[in-house]
């Protein structure tokens, strides 16, 4: 197992990966520092009052934002339970960067709704008092329980690099010392009885992901009756077919960029593979989101007719048409189905990449034009579009992940790219 | 033996409101004594009234709904409220606690209504010297001076069928100011009360009735 693969990589390409490292922690940072002031003088200084949310449409993009990310958590680790649940080690290669982008998504999907919150200060009533009928409550607790699964779960897959790493003569060996909490036992034994936990774990986490976290996160839209186009049982289903998606987009995409700045190989039958099963859940979340979609213009209910009206017709049609169709769903399934394309490893990469982009659009209309209907014939209807303070504090706190993550990969044994000793 | 016999009445009061439609010209007197009452700040309003134009021309005519919170007996956003800071009291009357709430506004997207309101922390000041200086009293609980960190700034609000006034006797402002008496207020417990026989009434309905979310206000149409 490589510990210290960015050293190494140092000494492969001197010059050119410095650069590259630094300009991507540069601009994250840069990015990350203009989001925390826009996060203070809006948020903190004017409240709600930066935002462009009305009591017509009190939700917003830090909620699409919120869903999104808890979509690629979602995902993520059930892409990681394949291996450590159902032992399908031919994903072996991606499992600890699929717990490690599970965790840092949940992180931010967290820091997105807890801007969401117009009095912080009363937030910790959410864990004193708990209303059992409230989907939201529910979910606040299930957040808890599946973020610590995803760090005791990341930590016992790595452990055994970590004890290894410990004693080798490393700049992170104390670091991964005091990981370790001073466990040191690297028998036959630790080792099975360590894959048994992690099987353990990942069977817990998987109804845990797909029907607390996940589902759960549906159902607190989908059981609101007053919003008759989200009030629908498969509702929570497409939600957890999207959440497979992007996160099974993420992590191809993690997986290939990172073999391409540290110039190694990828592992083809592996990435071909994901392919296919991307492409499988996205026919399979087209097929849902007809069924929605058609027995909600079926009923002809005024409400209903609006609500795909402003989805694709509205102003905000581009949201529905480029984002949520294009770039989530034609374009990648072209890519994963055309004979040409489908075994590329740089095709499958755009369509990763295509898809992690666009279900932020699948996410904004699964909010927005609900909202932007009025509950009742004669109330204005909604118009929303996020002000400039919004998007640059989302932007931040997307530069956030994405150090999360690179920190991560740095200073934890992550990269499972040699995988001498079959990895855990 | 006559103060017991006063709490148990207490309780069994059960409030709701009768609104004429027949009645209402859609003056809007009663959104303005509502904002007056409640002192509730710009893009806050416990009570409007919708008004539409039903029919083609030349055959239209306009029709006004009044509409309060309906203080349901089944509340989605009671339900949905992940902190208990909105519940039922036993008068009928939903309640919220604003210094629990924590303004996530999960109960504005699940009212069928539309009757809540974030109070996003505007202010009349600029138009009303000394409007920051108290709030509205609802629920009967005074929260002082207006700031940018004092409740309910930050957390969701409704109407609250002027309890304060109900406890000293006093019926909601929006149908004492009602200028053609198309408000009724009173005690469904009751059934000798006015609006206990309005609401039997073959005129009476009540809005999204297929909800199941059991309104106590009741329309006449």
């Amino acid at each position: 197992m490589k510990l210290n693969t960015s050293q190494q990589i140092v000494v492969a390409s001197p010059t050119n990966t410095r650069w590259a490292g630094k300009i991507w922690w540069g601009s994250l940072l840069f990015v990350l520092i203009i989001g925390i002031v826009s996060l203070v003088k809006g948020y903190f200084l004017e409240g709600m009052t930066s935002t462009n949310l009305s009591n017509i449409v009190p939700w917003g993009v830090w909620v699409v934002f919120y869903i999104y990310f808890i979509g690629m958590s979602a995902g993520s680790f059930l892409l990681s339970t394949l291996i450590y649940g159902f032992g399908m080690h031919k994903f072996e290669e991606i499992g600890r960067s699929a717990l490690l982008s599970a965790t840092v998504s949940m992180i931010t999907a967290i820091t997105f709704i807890s801007l969401d919150i117009g009095r912080p200060d009363h937030v910790l009533n959410a864990i004193i008092y708990w209303n059992v009928t409230s989907t939201m409550a529910w979910e606040i607790h299930f957040y808890i329980l599946y973020i610590i699964l995803l760090v005791v779960e990341l930590y016992f897959s790595m452990r055994p690099d970590l004890v290894k790493g410990a004693s080798r003569k490393t700049q992170l060996a104390k670091w991964y010392g005091l990981l370790t909490l001073g466990y040191r036992n690297l028998s036959q034994k630790a080792l099975e009885l360590d894959r048994k936990r992690l099987k353990v774990l990942g069977i817990i986490g998987i109804p845990l992901a797909i029907f607390g976290v996940h589902g759960g996160t549906g159902s607190i839209f989908a059981v609101v009756k007053s919003r008759p186009f989200l009030n629908t049982g498969i509702f929570p289903v497409v939600f957890i077919l999207s959440a497979l998606v992007s996160g099974t987009a993420l992590s191809i995409a993690i997986y290939i960029i990172k073999n391409k700045v540290l110039k190694r190989s990828n592992d083809v039958s592996m990435v071909r593979a994901l392919g296919s099963l991307l492409g499988l859940f996205l026919v399979v979340e087209l097929g849902l989101e007809w069924y929605e979609a058609l027995i909600g213009w079926y009923s002809l209910k005024t409400e209903e007719l609006e609500t795909i009206h402003v989805l694709a017709g509205g102003p905000y049609w581009w949201t529905f048409w480029v984002f949520q169709m294009g770039l989530a769903m034609v374009i990648p399934l072209l890519i994963l189905f055309m004979p040409r394309t489908r075994k590329s490893i740089p095709w499958i990469l755009a369509a990763s990449i295509s898809t992690i982009i666009g279900v932020v659009g699948v996410r904004f209309d699964m909010v927005l034009p609900i909202l932007i209907v009025p509950v009742m014939k004669g109330l204005p209807s909604g118009n929303y579009f996020p002000t400039v303070s919004e998007w640059v504090t989302s932007f931040g706190l997307i530069a956030m992940c994405l150090l999360l993550y690179t920190l991560g990969e740095k200073i934890l044994p992550i990269d499972q790219h040699n995988k001498e000793d079959g990895g855990i | 033996m006559s103060a017991n016999k006063q709490t148990s009445r207490d309780k069994e009061f059960k409030w709701a409101m009768v609104i004429d439609l027949q009645k209402c010209v859609g003056c809007d007197t009663c959104t303005v004594s509502c904002k007056a009452e409640n002192r509730t700040p710009p893009a806050v309003s416990y009570n409007v009234v919708i008004e539409e134009t039903v029919g083609a021309f030349p055959n239209v005519r306009n029709r006004n709904i009044p509409r309060p919170c309906m203080q349901c007996d089944k509340p989605p956003c009671v339900q949905v409220c992940p902190v208990r800071a909105s519940y039922k009291l036993e008068n009928g009357i939903v309640a919220i606690d604003n210094d629990r709430c924590i303004g996530c506004r999960y109960c504005q997207v699940a009212c069928p209504y539309g009757a809540r309101s974030y109070d996003f922390g505007l202010s009349y000041e600029q138009e009303m010297v000394g409007y920051n200086e108290v709030q509205g009293s609802d629920y009967g609980k005074n929260h002082g001076e207006r700031n940018a960190t004092s409740v309910p700034v930050g957390t969701v609000r409704k109407c609250t069928f002027c309890m304060h006034r109900l406890e000293r006797g006093e019926e909601p402002a929006c149908v004492e100011t009602c200028i053609g008496d198309a408000r009724y207020f009173g005690d469904l417990n009751d059934p000798n009360s006015v609006v206990s026989k309005l609401a039997a009434n073959s005129r009476a309905f009540r809005l999204k009735e297929e909800l199941g979310t059991e309104p106590r206000v009741i329309y006449l149409l």
